[in-house]
């Protein structure tokens, strides 16, 4: 008892002297355009791979503790603690919170492509290139290094899955009302009115109206350059563009006359539809087959794969919604060690395989997408169709020059809020892109940027 | 503060012959009424408990399926990731005992003294302790978890015992039963025997305050069971997390690239079976209200 | 009533009585209430860093009508859904306590037991029920051939949430006055029974008097609940994102300016106004039904 009171007491005393000298916690630091720093020498590295250390791995993929047992074996002098801290945005919670506060940060984290900006813009990140980074470029599919990479050359992180966009649809339903898989817009809306009429209780796919990530991938597909940074201060915003308004007007239009859907995904009730027939397609990523494999079991045999409509007949485009990549935290005491598992990981021929068949992550590096035992898999889901090369194909057409915010959460949620809200309440989606814009445009100016509209 | 006539709780059961001790069908029976009402979303848990992944979402949510999956899901609830669900369970009863035991002293000792002591700032530094019950806990969060970080305790049991052990709510809870349970006269008689302040408090007040302090208690205990924001923002490392983040963070990965739905059947079976202990506890608690508090019906 | 004889060893006596109670309090509230007040008195941007702003966070906040809204709507689910609760809490108790009931130890406990439930899954049965199409209750609606209810909408989702939050509180509100109840001083009883006085009117001379303090208690509760109203919409914005925006509650819309927006001083500025917002509701909720007793 009187343990734990001088503990209190401590504590006290602890938090009262920090408020005494702390001038507002960690507050966020520019990063500087600086020169890269030198590269680390192989006898550097050799060096500290044999030193016994210990690594935090934060990670939300399943089982990953095989992948890095891989690791382990090669490296055995070096421990990885895997840590689930939470999926996505509770993990980027958590680790804003220890980076404020100065401790308790992993030493490697998983961060989605699009959340890299938000972290380099508080100078948390390591650049990797001075332990080789730099030489890994050729392995990775062009775009997704594209968007591992800083305005000045810096490596922020290392491609570890992508979800190239593609459109899961109901062979079954098409075929009873006579629908070819649609390969243009054009030909998908006159799809949506033709089926939903000859059937109200169907749906030609469900626009989910609280999933940016869709939204941008389809956007990113429509040759959309919403977030674009010229310095590190100045920021363009367009995301009420031409593009953006195209995109508005299409999607706007087809939820106004009711032929698509608008419910929130990743719901019971969602799953319940999926099961149920009530969309006939999915406009999914790379790793929506195998997920829907596993969540509408009663549709086994009745999906199939196909490219995204186009915008132009003819043409080949895609977007990208999700996937991960491997980061290191810059105030690491092991940066070589750390550099180097997030590299293993992610290129290690056995480690990446794994990843692809065991947690069906969809690779982002040229040899696995090329590799036949992954690409020429035949799921009975897919009646028997080799899924993965579909989206393979498509994982080439994805655009390399779009850029993310460096606040992605409030962009995220200033779309649930104004072009979300106008597919669910069917109002005017080209008018909330307007809304939307403004939103931004206030916050990056609250925050200190610059904005060019 | 109250004007009710005080008077001496025992801890035999005293029944106050109240008129009218026939049973009423019609009563009863709206009861049960309501009782279905608040039974229901339970029902619903448990029939999804006892399904697989795909008859959830295409059975009737009321009714069981026709695979009766229970076992199943019980036994994938425990061995998913390496039986770390068990340590779920073990972690949130930790921190829920310890709080709730270390709340309920503290509010007892603090009740007491701020009810049959009137010493000097007294009133003042009780109006503090109401006022704090209005933070709005989401505001105490933040500054808590960047101050704990400086003292080392972030991703320790104590980020989340120590600030469960503060409940205003609790001590003015046993501030008022003071006043009423523990009569001035026999404290008075106590201290003319000779009694030391201490001494008085263990062996004539806490008797006094029992069932006080098994409200206290219980309350204590079911908001640390049920606190998901706190070890949310405290801990990072899944074998400390408490059952709720952790089913929280499973949920979370129905959603995720290459995860699978079949996370859904763990979260619901492991929502279930975090409720189990809680009622259970109740069950067991009610015999100490009965003591104080009288069961209801047993009126002779 | 205290007595207000204080002998100094008396009054030692009582400061070490609340001592450990009040070091952890100390500790564990007032000291990082006041850091986030010190917190509020800054801006933090991602370009340009910290700077004193002295109270332009709370110049803000008062102008901001994201957070007016919010604060209506607390103030409106509480006029909703507060007398329900208490009002449902009251018959529970009193029915329990009338000794009528068969099976009253079981049905205290029943409706007792959703209290505790963890508002995660509180938030993820109720999800389920309320569902447009699949759920339990729209497909009952439908089976009667009514027109579904769209629970989730704009127009019910207050109410949706009232419910679950009045069916995780009912029962906890009705062990208070029950427990209240249950130390009425026989005398009372054997007064009213001379007197002459049924069931009833023992009920409404006799039991609500003396249910008082413990109502007033459970209303300053339910004013503090209400206005700090996050979990449930927090858990329930997933089913209906449109509707339940990041400023639905003004305990939301700190979470959300802490964590989306990463503005943890206005966060903690807006914070400090509903803790004032709620202490002014509170206070005047006490003066209004402590008026006529001295």
């Amino acid at each position: 008892m009187t343990m734990t009171r001088t503990r209190w007491l401590a504590a006290a005393a602890a938090a009262t002297l920090f408020l005494a000298g702390c001038s507002g916690g960690g507050g966020a630091r520019q990063a500087a355009d600086q020169p890269p720093a030198a590269a680390v020498s192989q006898a550097d590295i050799d060096q500290a791979m044999r030193t016994p250390t210990e690594l935090t791995f934060w990670t939300w993929v399943p089982d990953i503790g095989k992948e890095v047992a891989l690791f382990e074996k090669k490296y055995p002098a070096i421990k990885v603690n895997v840590v689930n801290a939470g999926q996505g945005e509770p993990q980027y919670t958590k680790l804003r919170t220890a980076l404020k506060a100065g401790s308790g940060a992993p030493d490697v984290v998983q961060i989605e492509f699009q959340y890299i900006p938000t972290f380099t813009i508080i100078d948390s990140l390591l650049d990797l290139r001075p332990y080789g980074a730099e030489a890994l470029k050729d392995k990775f599919v062009d775009w997704t290094w594209g968007q591992v990479t800083g305005k000045n050359g810096e490596v922020w992180a290392i491609p570890q899955d992508t979800g190239p966009m593609g459109m899961l649809y109901r062979k079954d339903i098409f075929d009873k009302h006579g629908i070819e898989p649609p390969r243009t817009w054009d030909e998908f809306a006159a799809a949506a009115r033709k089926l939903h009429a000859a059937d109200p209780g169907v749906y030609l796919t469900n626009l989910a109206s609280n999933q940016n990530g869709a939204w941008m991938g389809l956007l990113w597909q429509a040759g959309g350059k919403p977030f674009q940074m010229a310095s590190a201060q100045d920021i363009d915003v367009s995301v009420n563009d031409e593009v953006s308004k195209k995109l508005g007007t299409y999607w706007g239009g087809l939820v106004k006359e009711g032929v698509i859907a608008t419910d929130p995904d990743f719901t019971d009730q969602w799953y319940q539809a999926l099961n149920k027939g009530k969309y006939a397609t999915w406009l999914t990523a790379a790793w929506g087959p195998v997920f829907l494999a596993s969540n509408a079991k009663e549709t086994s045999g009745k999906w199939r794969a196909a490219p995204l409509p186009q915008w132009a007949a003819g043409e080949n485009k895609s977007g990208n919604w999700g996937g991960s990549t491997s980061a290191v935290i810059k105030s690491t005491k092991n940066p070589i060690a750390a550099a180097k598992f997030a590299e293993f990981l992610n290129t290690d021929p056995e480690s990446t395989k794994m990843m692809a068949t065991e947690q069906f992550l969809f690779p982002p590096t040229k040899a696995l997408l090329d590799d036949p035992s992954f690409a020429e898999q035949k799921p009975e889901f897919y009646g028997g169709q080799t899924v993965n090369q579909v989206f393979a194909g498509i994982s080439d057409t994805v655009d390399k020059g779009f850029g993310w915010p460096p606040f992605l959460d409030q962009t995220v949620s200033d779309w649930d809020e104004t072009v979300g809200k106008s597919l669910a309440d069917k109002s005017d989606t080209p008018a909330a892109l307007d809304q939307w814009q403004q939103r931004i445009t206030t916050y990056a100016e609250s925050q200190g940027f610059k904005v060019a509209q | 503060m109250t004007t009710t006539v005080t008077t001496t709780v025992t801890t035999t059961v005293t029944a106050p012959a109240a008129p009218g001790r026939r049973r009423s069908p019609l009563l009863t029976l709206g009861m049960l009424a309501f009782l279905v009402y608040f039974l229901l979303p339970l029902f619903w848990l448990l029939v999804a408990a006892t399904k697989t992944t795909g008859d959830l979402f295409s059975s009737f949510g009321l009714w069981f399926a026709d695979d009766f999956a229970l076992a199943g899901n019980i036994g994938d609830v425990f061995a998913a990731e390496d039986g770390v669900y068990g340590r779920w369970l073990l972690n949130t009863a930790l921190y829920a005992v310890v709080s709730a035991g270390g709340a309920a002293l503290l509010c007892a000792l603090g009740g007491y003294g701020f009810a049959k002591f009137g010493f000097r700032g007294n009133r003042a530094l009780f109006g503090l302790v109401l006022g704090a019950i209005m933070v709005p806990s989401t505001a105490l969060a933040i500054p808590t978890y960047l101050i704990f970080a400086q003292v080392g305790l972030v991703n320790t049991p104590w980020a989340i015992i120590l600030p469960s052990l503060v409940n205003p709510f609790g001590l003015y809870l046993m501030r008022v039963y003071a006043e009423d349970a523990v009569p001035d006269d026999i404290l008075e008689a106590a201290r003319i025997d000779g009694a030391g302040e201490l001494r008085i408090f263990w062996q004539v007040v806490m008797r006094l305050l029992a069932p006080g302090f098994v409200t206290v208690l219980l309350f204590t205990l079911v908001a640390t069971w049920n606190n998901y924001f706190l070890p949310l923002i405290m801990l990072s490392n899944p074998s400390l997390y408490p059952v709720t983040v952790g089913l929280a963070n499973w949920a979370g990965q129905a959603t995720v690239a290459g995860g699978s739905g079949d996370v859904i059947p763990l979260v619901v079976t492991g929502s279930l079976l975090s409720i189990i202990p809680l009622v259970v506890a109740f069950l067991l608690l009610q015999r100490y209200w009965q003591s104080g508090l009288a069961a209801g019906g047993v009126k002779q | 009533m205290t007595s207000t004889r204080t002998a100094p060893r008396r009054q030692a006596a009582g400061h070490l009585f609340i001592a450990p109670f009040m070091i952890v309090f100390v500790a564990m509230l007032v000291v990082p209430l006041a850091y986030a007040g010190y917190l509020s008195l800054f801006r933090e941007q991602l370009i340009g860093g910290t700077t004193f702003v002295g109270l332009d966070n709370y110049v803000r906040a008062l102008t901001d009508e994201r957070l007016l809204g919010g604060v209506l709507r607390v103030a409106e689910f509480f006029l909703l859904q507060v007398p329900l609760m208490l009002l449902l809490g009251l018959l529970f108790a009193l029915a329990l306590d009338s000794g009528m009931l068969w099976l009253s130890r079981f049905i205290r406990l029943g409706i007792f037991v959703p209290y505790a439930v963890p508002s995660v899954v509180a938030a993820l049965m109720w999800g389920y029920l309320y569902g447009p199409e699949f759920g339990p209750i729209a497909q009952l609606a439908g089976t009667l051939g009514l027109p579904a209810p769209d629970l989730l909408g704009g127009d019910l989702m207050l109410g949706s949430l009232a419910n679950i939050v009045t069916w995780e509180f009912a029962g906890y509100n009705m062990i208070i006055l029950y427990a209240a109840l249950r130390a009425v001083p026989a005398e009372l009883y054997e007064a009213a029974a001379v007197d002459g006085a049924g069931a009833w009117r023992t009920a409404w001379s006799v039991k609500l008097p003396a249910l008082r303090p413990a109502l007033l208690m459970a209303l300053i509760f339910s004013v503090i609940g209400s206005f700090q109203l996050f979990n449930e919409p927090q858990l329930m914005q997933r089913l209906a994102p449109s509707v339940i925006d990041s400023a639905y509650t003004p305990n939301l819309y700190a979470y959300s300016l802490a964590f989306t927006s990463q503005d943890l001083n206005y966060a903690a500025a807006v914070s400090f106004l509903l803790g004032l917002v709620i202490v002014a509701v509170s206070y005047t909720v006490q003066l209004a039904l402590t008026r006529r007793r001295t």
